[in-house]
């Protein structure tokens, strides 16, 4: 199964994605959950960037948090509404928001 | 071009989920995909007519009839509004009042489901 998650929080959703396994696995950051993108604590960025998938983060939500693209991380490619709405029909099958 | 379904559980006013659904629709109905919206919840308070359009808050009104007028099917819990004080007479006109079935009939059809929980 190829899932896309929606994660929309920053400190609330690890422990549920830590348990969640698919063929394709697409995590795409909106709304609070871009502060994985670009927040570090002592120095590294969130564990949920340590999982094995796309990570994706939507541009709108940076801006509107005053966060630049050039803080984002390297294994997050940023996007923007019309990406998301490609992302959804072309490259995964069913999507869980958290 | 595709189907998307998404149902909604998020309050109207201030809401970022509620803004994220009615951004990706939006988006994706540009994009000449069919969408279709339900409500549940308390986003059933967003079917309200006649909602005070304030400068710093987003609200629902006006992009939902934009969306309507797009071909967005929107349909809102009609136990859920009626609990919440709204009657069919003071709702935004060309949205459906229908029970969770037009949800589950708008799943089955879809190619894509998002289920958005509350805040």
């Amino acid at each position: 199964m190829k899932l896309a998650v929606f994660v929309s929080d920053f400190k609330s959703t690890v422990d549920t994605l830590e348990r969640l396994t698919a063929e394709k696995l697409g995590i795409i950051l909106v709304e609070n959950g871009v502060f994985h993108a670009v927040i570090k604590e002592k120095g590294a960025h969130s564990s949920l960037l340590k999982k094995s998938a796309n990570f994706y983060v939507l541009s709108e939500d940076l801006a509107t948090r005053g966060l630049s693209n050039l803080n984002v991380a390297n294994n997050v490619k940023v996007v923007n509404y019309n990406d998301v709405v490609d992302l959804i029909f072309n490259d995964y099958e069913k999507l869980a928001w958290l | 071009m595709g189907t998307l379904t998404i149902g909604i559980f998020s309050s109207v006013i201030g809401s970022m989920n509620f803004d994220f659904a009615l951004k990706l629709s939006e988006t994706a109905v540009n994009k000449g995909h069919k969408v279709n919206i339900w409500f549940s919840g308390n986003s059933t308070c967003a079917v309200k007519s006649n909602q005070k359009h304030m400068k710093d808050y987003s609200t629902g009104e006006k992009p939902l009839k934009a969306l309507l007028e797009k071909g967005v099917e929107v349909c809102t819990c009609e136990a859920c509004t009626l609990a919440r004080g709204i009657q069919k007479t003071d709702s935004i006109e060309g949205i459906q009042w229908n029970a969770m079935h037009w949800y589950l009939a708008k799943i089955h059809t879809s190619d894509r489901v998002l289920q958005i929980g509350g805040e």
